[in-house]
């Protein structure tokens, strides 16, 4: 059954209904990610235009209950360790919250700062995994802050200039297949330093357009199933390159909306699958960049509302498609 | 069930090998944003970990508790660094820990932390042998698995001057393309393989390296020409070695063209035909001849170059018009 159009108040309400899960066992296994999820959650809210209608104070209070006083960042629920991931999140919801004043700025930024490799990438936390998502996470937050000049910007960009793949995209770490995520964390962190040099543009806005399959939706890599958060991931990098009029936006659109479920809400990674916040976050965001009717703009470096990252003086030369009259 | 097996289906609160520690229960505060919904044994689990990481505490038991959590969440990522940590404190078996692994690798392959784990595991026992075979038993579950692949360039890389390590590796690329030549994460491992690692010793002749990897990859492109991933990957060989597109004319132009009934079967290694039921013309062809028309820069190629941007655009690959339909107009703006 497709639907022709996104029906908003449904998704809204998907999201308010988030924490009222019946399935104990899958709010458990996703613990580790529930810093991430309030941040979808708010980021889809406000591209839909209703960012009221999670409760701002208890979000702030939960977010500051995953602070991790012992190593100065956030961790993704109570009690766990503090990671980028979260840290990220934590910070990007702050923001759109309008109370960075909550934060301990100094000891945020010694957090993300210490987890600089050697060799430019970051590791998310002490375990040591290094992953070009956690340097995004950094160059993103520390962004945010104002504080750039704490990380070793050279160094970063270097690392992401070895990540460059004979096709023209980034892996997660030196070696590794290019991959639409990673792509997309990579070109985003280059956006923000000012370095999209670094991007082969022609080879990658290519294979960025490869990845377009007749149904309409999008890929992460050559011969991979078409999925919704790839929405997100590809259009973003070609918004950041300039080339967002190279994907058919029609086709996209109607494989998004088919991925909505039209009695709970939510959008799922692709049509008759089980949705979740994740999806419905990026499948927004991806509407909202084509242009579609009825959402708020999307800052696709940041995957924050777009205004808000122009009024911070962090706006980039990106470009979207035209907002369609609805 | 043997006594152990009956043991681990306590709760810790029912084990009186841990009725010395006090449990600590989650964070209180229940918020609609985060309620607390637990299953018992999770909150048992969780309870006596807060209260082990709380005294520091580094024990054989520690090992057990972090075990049955990670079984539990094997993304709970503060269970595997206490568990690690703990691991080396004892300075119990990573040798066993590794067997352990090979476990749940197996049952958690898209979580990243099993994977990182085996990282640190490895490079401290500096065993990497054994992992190959296991990378390929990972590989026949989820063939196409990012982590598992991104492991074996990280384990390549770490024992970059293993030569023993290396040794097969051809060999071993060569047969998964063989398995599933649409396999993309093959071929970008064959890129890494050959192209990716420096000049291994025996592979000095780079000419020859390159004459082999043109042929392996057109013969695939025979037996299956609609496949991006084969056609990425020769122009990633023509890129790397700064060879013209133009080399392939002969090879590329047959894959453009429907398919030809009187094609006779022949044996041309340089310029292997496509295969019988192949489904031509194909549209990787055609974007590669265009490329190596545009690339000639004059007036009457770039025109070639434009019929086939036009045949994509309109016939062969519609969902990509936008696309092609840019590479026009940038194309005629450079020839005028």
């Amino acid at each position: 059954m497709s639907i022709a159009t996104l029906n908003i108040p449904l998704h809204v309400k998907y999201i308010q209904n988030l924490g009222k899960s019946d399935d104990e066992l899958m709010y458990h296994l996703t613990a580790h990610l529930r810093l991430n999820a309030v941040y979808w959650g708010l980021a889809a809210l406000c591209v839909m235009g209703h960012k009221e209608a999670l409760d701002r104070g208890e979000m702030i209070d939960f977010v500051m209950s995953c602070w991790d006083d012992e190593a100065g960042g956030f961790g993704a629920h109570p009690d766990h360790d503090a990671h980028l991931l979260s840290t990220c999140s934590a910070i990007q919801i702050l923001v759109m919250q309008d109370a960075l004043d909550r934060l301990d700025i100094p000891r945020v930024v010694n957090f993300i700062a210490s987890l600089q490799q050697p060799s430019g990438v970051f590791a998310g936390d002490s375990f040591g995994e290094i992953d070009t998502r956690f340097l995004y996470c950094a160059v993103n937050s520390l962004s945010l802050l104002g504080q750039l000049d704490k990380m070793d910007v050279g160094k970063a960009v270097e690392y992401i200039r070895h990540c460059r793949n004979f096709d023209g995209g980034f892996g997660s770490r030196i070696g590794a297949e290019s991959h639409a995520a990673q792509v997309f964390v990579c070109v985003g962190s280059l956006a923000i330093l000012d370095r999209l040099d670094v991007c082969d543009a022609d080879t990658l806005s290519w294979w960025l357009s490869e990845r377009q399959m007749d149904s309409g939706g999008l890929n992460g890599r050559p011969q991979k199933l078409e999925d919704v958060c790839y929405s997100f991931w590809v259009l973003s990098a070609l918004s950041i390159l300039n080339k967002l009029e190279y994907i058919d936006s029609d086709k996209l659109i109607s494989f998004i909306l088919s991925a909505q479920d039209p009695e709970g809400g939510g959008i799922a990674d692709r049509p008759g699958d089980m949705v979740d916040v994740f999806h419905t976050c990026f499948g927004t965001a991806g509407l909202s960049l084509v242009g579609y009717p009825g959402l708020e703009d999307l800052d696709p470096v940041y995957c924050m509302p777009a205004k808000l990252i122009e009024k911070m003086g962090l706006r980039k030369g990106w470009k979207a498609l035209e907002r369609r009259s609805g | 069930m043997n006594t152990e097996q009956k043991q681990e289906k306590l709760l810790f609160a029912e084990r009186p090998e841990w009725s010395d520690v006090d449990p600590i229960p989650q964070y209180e505060t229940s918020t609609p944003i985060a309620p607390i919904l637990y299953t018992p044994q999770y909150k048992d689990a969780t309870d006596y970990f807060r209260a082990i990481v709380k005294s520091g505490e580094r024990s054989e038991r520690v090992l057990q508790l972090t075990e049955e959590l990670i079984r539990l969440n094997p993304a709970h990522y503060t269970a595997w660094q206490y568990r690690y940590e703990t691991l080396l404190a004892l300075s119990s078996s990573l040798q066993t820990e590794l067997e352990l692994m090979n476990e749940l690798a197996i049952k958690y392959l898209k979580t990243y932390q099993v994977w990182h784990h085996r990282r640190l595991l490895i490079t401290l026992l500096r065993t990497p042998q054994p992992e190959l075979q296991f990378i390929e038993t990972c590989l026949r579950v989820d063939s196409k698995n990012y982590h598992t692949w991104s492991y074996r360039q990280w384990l390549l890389s770490h024992f970059v001057d293993d030569d023993d390590l290396w040794r097969g590796e051809l060999e071993f690329i060569e047969n998964v393309i063989g398995d599933d030549v649409r396999n993309n994460s093959a071929w970008h491992h064959r890129y890494f393989v050959v192209f990716g690692c420096g000049v291994r010793s025996g592979s000095e002749d780079r000419a020859r390296i390159v004459r082999r990897e043109l042929i392996f990859t057109k013969q695939n492109i025979s037996l299956a020409p609609n496949n991006p991933s084969a056609w990425n990957y020769l122009r990633g060989i023509l890129d790397y070695n700064r060879l013209p597109y133009s080399l392939c004319t002969r090879f590329v132009k047959p894959y453009t063209l429907p398919l030809d009934p009187n094609t006779v079967d022949i044996v041309d290694l340089e310029n292997p035909p496509p295969s019988r039921g192949a489904e031509l013309p194909c549209v990787y062809a055609i974007e590669f001849l265009a490329d190596i028309h545009e690339k000639a820069g004059d007036k009457d190629n770039i025109l070639k170059g434009v019929d086939l941007w036009k045949s994509l655009a309109n016939e062969h690959d519609t969902i990509r018009k936008k696309y092609w339909e840019h590479r026009i107009r940038e194309a005629l703006q450079s020839a005028t």
